[in-house]
């Protein structure tokens, strides 16, 4: 039996022991990203990594792969702790790197971005959400975050199948309807949807976004005003009719995003409404059939925006390495090669990209940033919208709420924290 | 004499040293927590910053907020699923591995059940609920089975359609809870007089008399430890809600943890989300402290 006493300098030996092996090595510099290692971002950022590490033998590099929900759920604490690391990819927005950069738990980035001449490769448009006042809310104050990609929502087709059907990509909606319409009387489901993940409201936001104006996105993004809700009750009706007329399955409500893009790389539904990031894997598992994107038609805002932020934590014992590490992800090398792992490569130039997928994904994000047209998500303006608007299109999916319900509900939700804020 | 007791104390006194690792583990794990969470939901918090007191305003909230009273009312839905379905099939299933497939079959077959009942227990959640999913989406083996069988007309959007979701997330729990419930009652089941049954099989008495008039009344200190595990279970319940709904679809599966788990972590009410805990904590210690209390004078009554 060991002794209380002895039992307690054994703790404290082998606690001394192991934060000790920590600090003895001469310099440590802890990096974090949550992108899958076959996303073209994840091929990208472990590519530069391996650079980084040979360029700076001296210091170990300690990388580790997080994921967006661990993020979104607890990064505020992280980055509250001694736990923070140098150099970390953050969730945008003002619910969450502007929440922490108002709590003064990020470095402004404003020295870097002059010194290490980012500002010769970004533009003010790719900076509006890098920057965050004493409030929290992106636009305007110092830069806390930098951006190396963007994205954004588009509908996923498949060429083969709208060949087959004789069909056009639609530059209107309802010219989108009508190759839905004709579909539907093939007996093919034309539209994969994932009710209980992002592609729901994604869809249900890219048709508010065809109501919406400057005024509208700019008050609802930034809390400005009551939600007006007329644009949210235009695409609840239009999604209640879509399920209805049978172009959206009601079951979509008991699938997730992944069950929805399994209908659409498997060949099964002939589009689906998704994100950019999907581009990668689409890119790998999509072997039997010719597949492209359109942007849904709206007068002039897409649901997108640049990219998450790599954001440097006040703790950071290494900023000038994490600036260097920033600047290694906006070089021409790994813009190039972003692109060419058909990712959104913010500042790559279009001539060196061979990757017909990504050069095509890169004019499409330049043609909507280029009128300004990055809508954002509407997940956005409220902590635990996104939550929100999952339940509450489940509900109008599956005809337990009326669309007139819907937008009661979502508003009461924004209207609460918008007049509390 | 008096020496005597004296050394006897101080040879007592020795063995407190031995409380300290466990004291302290509990003051950092549970009571310290408890107590800094019971002074934040007094207040307004985001979970970085200074929180602001805010007096009651949480719990008035509370009284009025219909997530978190339908959260309440699916909590008494899932006891069912929890405890009474799975205590249930568990009785049922132990006498009859004990002394029907134990003496037609062998002691061999009869751990074998036991351990596959049981094994949902040792599976991780997260697993389970993940292959959960693909039974029951809509285009899950749930389905293409009925379909395959000729009775498509039964296939359902199990997770996905409010009617359904909340019978689906229940026959996920009972599936992990009846291997539990049968372990226990199993090594009860072997406590128990093997005369009993014999009288009463001389007597004429049949299986399902003999579950009745012996088995339950003889396994009734395990029924209770069990029912009161499983209780204290069914309203923290929150894993399989997470893994297989996520709550939905528009929180027809929403429970009080993963009400507090949205509120304290996306909509960063961490006072609130305090609030929802202590509410929950008070029933749950409630509620155990009642069951124990009758627990304690069945045994005095018997």
């Amino acid at each position: 039996m060991m002794s209380l006493p002895k039992l307690a300098l054994l703790t404290a030996a082998s606690v001394a022991l192991l934060t000790g092996s920590a600090f003895a090595q001469g310099k440590t510099f802890n990096i974090w990203h949550f992108e899958a290692a076959d996303s073209s971002n994840g091929i990208t950022f472990n590519k530069a990594l391996e650079e980084f590490k040979s360029t700076h033998p001296d210091v170990t590099v300690n990388f580790q792969l997080k994921t967006f929900q661990q993020l979104q759920a607890s990064g505020s604490m992280i980055l509250n702790s001694d736990q923070a690391p140098d150099v970390l990819e953050y969730n945008k927005g003002n619910a969450t790197a502007g929440l922490v950069a108002s709590q003064g738990l990020l470095l402004p980035l404003d020295d870097y971005y002059k010194s290490q001449g980012w500002d010769k490769i970004l533009n003010e448009g790719d900076l509006v959400l890098s920057k965050y006042d004493e409030k929290g809310i992106y636009g305007s104050g110092h830069i806390y975050g930098i951006s190396v990609y963007g994205e954004y929502v588009s509908c996923f087709y498949n060429v083969d199948m709208f060949e087959k059907a004789g069909l056009k990509v639609p530059t209107t909606i309802d010219e989108w309807v009508a190759d839905m319409e004709a579909f539907k009387k093939q007996g093919i489901t034309p539209l994969a949807l994932g009710a209980v993940d992002t592609s729901g409201q994604h869809l249900l936001a890219s048709l508010a976004y065809t109501k919406a104006d400057d005024t509208w996105i700019q008050n609802y993004q930034g809390l400005k005003a009551p939600l007006d809700g007329a644009p949210y009750l235009y695409a609840a009706q239009t999604l209640v009719d879509w399920v209805n007329k049978g172009y959206i399955s009601k079951d979509s409500t008991g699938m997730k995003d992944p069950d929805a893009a399994l209908l659409f790389t498997s060949g099964k539904a002939p589009m689906y409404v998704s994100g950019t990031w999907n581009l990668g894997s689409f890119s790998s598992t999509i072997k039997d059939f010719k597949w492209s994107q359109f942007v849904i038609p709206t007068p002039k805002y897409s649901v997108g925006s640049t990219g998450n932020l790599w954001v440097v934590p006040k703790g950071s014992k290494n900023p000038d390495l994490a600036a260097e590490w920033i600047s290694l992800t906006l070089s021409p090398k790994y813009q190039t090669e972003l692109a060419n792992d058909g990712g959104i490569a913010i500042a790559a130039d279009p001539a060196t990209i061979t990757n017909p997928v990504g050069k095509n994904a890169i004019a499409v994000f330049n043609q909507i940033a280029d009128k300004n047209g990055l809508g954002f998500y509407p997940d956005w303006p409220v902590p635990g919208y996104y939550d929100v608007l999952n339940q509450k299109d489940t509900g109008l999916f599956q005809g337990t709420l009326t669309p007139e319900q819907f937008v009661e509900q979502i508003k009461k939700v924004y209207d609460d924290v918008q007049s509390s804020q | 004499m008096a020496a005597a007791e004296g050394t006897y104390a101080r040879h007592r006194r020795g063995y407190y040293l031995y409380l300290v690792p466990g004291t302290i583990g509990f003051l950092l794990i549970v009571l310290i927590p408890q107590i800094a969470n019971f002074f934040l939901s007094f207040t307004a918090w985001k979970g970085v910053g200074t929180p602001r007191w805010i007096g009651l305003q949480n719990y008035q909230k509370l009284l009025t907020d219909d997530q978190f009273w339908g959260s309440m009312i699916h909590t008494l839905m899932f006891i069912v699923s929890m405890t009474i379905i799975p205590v249930a099939i568990g009785v049922v299933l132990a006498s009859l591995l004990f002394d029907y497939i134990r003496d037609q079959f062998g002691e061999r077959v009869a751990n074998l059940f036991r351990a596959g009942f049981y094994l949902p227990q040792i599976l991780p959640i997260t697993t389970a609920g993940v292959l959960w999913g693909w039974i029951l989406s809509p285009v899950g083996v749930a389905n293409i089975v009925l379909k395959a069988i000729g009775l498509g007309a039964l296939a359902q959007n199990w997770i996905g359609d409010a009617t359904y979701a909340l019978p689906a997330v229940s026959l996920m729990i009972v599936w992990i809870q009846v291997g539990y419930c049968l372990v226990v009652f199993m090594a009860g089941l072997s406590r128990i007089d093997p005369s009993l049954y014999e009288a009463a099989q001389l007597d004429g008495a049949g299986w399902w008399q003999r579950l009745f008039s012996i088995t339950i009344p003889m396994l009734a200190p395990e029924i209770f430890v069990v029912i009161l595990t499983t209780l204290i279970a069914a309203l923290k319940l929150f894993a399989p809600v997470f893994v297989l709904t996520a709550a939905g679809p528009d929180n027809a599966t929403m429970v009080p943890s993963y009400l507090t788990y949205y509120h304290f972590f996306t909509t960063q009410r961490v006072g609130y989300a305090a609030a929802i805990a202590v509410v929950q904590m008070i029933l749950t210690v409630g509620l155990a402290v009642i069951f124990l209390r009758f627990q304690a004078r069945q045994q005095a009554t018997e």
